[in-house]
């Protein structure tokens, strides 16, 4: 997958988990606020019902009031009386409470209103009976209620009666509409609110399962590739270590196979320097024999050079010359064959880490130089250096070599100063071999690792192969090494080698 | 002396068998150099046919042996000349131009009794199989075991 694809996954799992977080919160303000709306639609409805019980209280009471008049003017039983006065009592505090709860119905209040006023009309006209039928005249008060009766009085007060019901039905069905629709949207809302939620949730797992295949898609490939990249270092690593044992043992072969025919070369050189000898030998006796001279006292078969004519005695040098050339050729060609032989020897030489005081082994080396050094006239100074592990051999002959050269391309001119620094660096030791001597031209610079190559003045001995094989080394190790230098200016060699020598890292042999 | 040393020189390299002889000679030494340039004819005539070098009863031999032959390593000769009862006394002189430590020592601990690389200086050279000589004029070489 790639990175964009990844990303735009993230998104929209993000996404999604924040609109489910989301439609959760809705869910819950939601059923908050319409249960609320609920309670509060049960209240009013419960309210309702209330303000009828209470309209049935007012009614009933004044029935019994009623009744308690007609049971007065029935029976003039002083009990009924007291019954009737009761009842009025309880009249005026119902009707205040039916105000009370009906206070925010301006309906409620007009019917409420007018209702007090007939109930009041009622009790004034049996408060006027009353006394009648206190004082005996019970056909007035019986013709006075019979006539009540039948008056508008009653029937206008069922009808208020009738009237503040059906307000308070109205009322009543509207609330419970209310709180039904209420309730309903409740259920709708959280419905469709978890139907979201449960979507947002299947898009969720979906998202997260992809997210989670890729994911191990990924970790297999990176499996795989880490395998391969091992392997494929594996590989890489036996094809170069074989690779330059090919070339150890190559230029092991082929400096064998070139000593050999050199042997011959110079042997028969010698040879002919024998026979040479002989040629002249004769040639001087027979212009001996031709000038009639005396033969000479020694007769060891050397050339008796004043024998010879002029001309024989160029040829004789000629000869000579030619076979010194000859002769001086093979020898350097047999030095550089060892040198080859040495330097592959060394490349196969196993390394073998040992904890390596630098300091004293530099002095040790420097010791070893002090007829070098005091024959050219220089001082060595070594400064505390950081030691390491390594392979000894090795390490020795890095810095013979180094301070052999510092030593080798002094200045003629003034007394040299070599010094040796170190100092560590991340894990690694950094070495300095500093002189003041003649020093490198720039783009000598490589030049001078390269084997059998030197540089500058060619006034001093030796084949070019002191740096080369230092590099080897250096390599071999590990580490680097570089040159800093002007002419004239000295120079200041540069070797980095890790402080600890790991097999890991370096095959055993050149690798 | 009892019987003369017989040299055998086993050296595939014409040249330089011809500059081992020659400074042989020159070292005064006349026995009998008996060259073969190949392993395989040196064995032959070493170990006879039958491969137990029967034929050598009694005599003396000196062997030169070049590590570098074409056909075989002259280890292999040299082991098994010190493994056969008859040869095993014979001295070997190796005669090689390597100079690795590994196959000097090895050579030694075969039993190889002198180990010479053969250098470009040929004057050493010369002197070394002058010297040789010399020696081997000069000592008794025990007659291989009759």
């Amino acid at each position: 997958m790639t990175l964009e694809a990844a990303r735009l996954r993230t998104v929209w799992q993000v996404g999604l988990m924040t609109a489910g977080f989301l439609i959760l919160v809705a869910i819950s303000a939601a059923s908050l606020y319409l249960g609320h709306r609920a309670r509060t639609g049960s209240l009013w409805v419960t309210h309702t019902i209330e303000v009828e019980s209470q309209i049935g209280v007012v009614q009933l009471q004044l029935q019994r009031a009623e009744s308690a008049v007609r049971g007065f003017l029935l029976t003039q039983d002083k009990s009924y009386r007291t019954g009737f006065e009761q009842a009025e009592a309880l009249i005026a505090p119902s009707i205040s409470r039916l105000k009370e709860l009906t206070q925010d119905n301006p309906v409620e209040q007009n019917n409420i209103a007018t209702l007090e006023k007939l109930v009041k009309q009622r009790l004034q006209f049996f408060h006027a009976v009353i006394p009648d039928i206190d004082s005996g005249r019970i056909d007035q008060a019986r013709a006075a209620l019979m006539k009540s009766s039948q008056g508008d009085e009653m029937s206008h007060l069922l009808d208020i009666a009738r009237d503040m019901r059906a307000e308070e039905n109205r009322l009543f069905e509207l609330r419970t509409e209310a709180a039904d629709r209420s309730q309903a949207l409740n259920v709708m809302v959280t419905v469709v609110g978890s139907g979201f939620i449960v979507l947002l949730a299947i898009l969720s797992i979906l998202l997260l399962r992809t997210s989670a295949r890729a994911r191990n898609r990924a970790e297999v490939r990176l499996r795989d590739i880490n395998l391969n990249l091992e392997s494929a270092v594996d590989e890489r690593t036996v094809d170069l270590r074989e690779a330059n044992q090919e070339i150890q043992r190559f230029a092991y072969i082929v400096s064998h196979d070139l000593r050999s025919p050199l042997v011959n070369i110079m042997g028969f050189t010698s040879e002919l320097e024998e026979l040479r000898g002989d040629i002249f030998s004769r040639i001087a006796r027979y212009s001996r024999a031709a000038a009639d001279r005396p033969p000479p006292a020694a007769s060891d078969g050397s050339v008796d050079e004043l024998a010879l004519a002029p001309e024989d005695q160029k040829l004789s040098e000629e000869f000579s010359e030619a076979l010194g050339f000859i002769k001086s050729s093979i020898g350097k060609m047999d030095r550089l064959i060892s040198a080859i032989l040495k330097l592959t020897r060394e490349g196969r030489r196993e390394f073998n880490p040992v904890h390596l005081d630098m300091h004293a082994l530099v002095q040790e080396i420097t010791n070893s130089m002090t007829h070098q050094a005091t024959e050219a006239n220089a001082q060595i100074n070594i400064e505390p250096l950081p030691n390491m592990v390594s392979d000894r051999l090795a390490l020795e002959q890095i810095f013979s070599n180094l301070i052999e050269n510092a030593l080798k391309f002094l200045r003629n001119d003034i007394p040299g100063e070599i010094s040796i620094r170190g100092r560590t660096k991340l894990g690694f030791a950094v070495y300095e071999v500093t002189d003041n001597g003649r020093g490198i031209d720039p783009n000598d610079h490589d030049r001078i690792f390269d084997l059998f190559r030197r540089a500058g003045t060619q006034d001093k001995p030796g084949q070019g192969i002191g740096l080369a094989h230092v590099r080897a080394l250096v390599r071999r190790l590990g580490g680097s090494i570089t040159v800093s230098s002007e002419l004239d200016k000295g120079s200041t060699f540069t070797i980095t080698l890790p402080a600890q020598w790991k097999l890991s890292t370096q095959g055993k042999s050149y690798g | 002396m009892g019987n003369p040393v017989k040299i055998v020189m086993i050296e595939d390299d014409e040249g330089h068998a011809r500059l081992i002889e020659r400074n042989i000679r020159r070292s005064g030494v006349n026995n009998d150099i008996i060259p073969f340039a190949t392993g395989t004819e040196a064995v032959n005539y070493l170990f006879g046919a039958d491969g137990t070098a029967d034929q050598h009863k009694g005599q003396a031999l000196l062997i030169l042996l070049d590590l570098n032959l074409p056909d075989m390593t002259g280890i292999d000769i040299l082991k098994r000349v010190k493994a056969n009862a008859t040869l095993k006394s014979a001295p070997v002189v190796v005669l090689t131009t390597t100079d690795d430590a590994h196959e000097i020592k090895r050579c030694y601990e075969l039993g190889c009794n002198v180990y010479i690389t053969k250098p470009v200086n040929y004057e050493n050279f010369a002197n070394a199989i002058r010297q040789l000589g010399l020696f081997f004029s000069v000592i008794q070489v025990p007659p291989v075991k009759a």
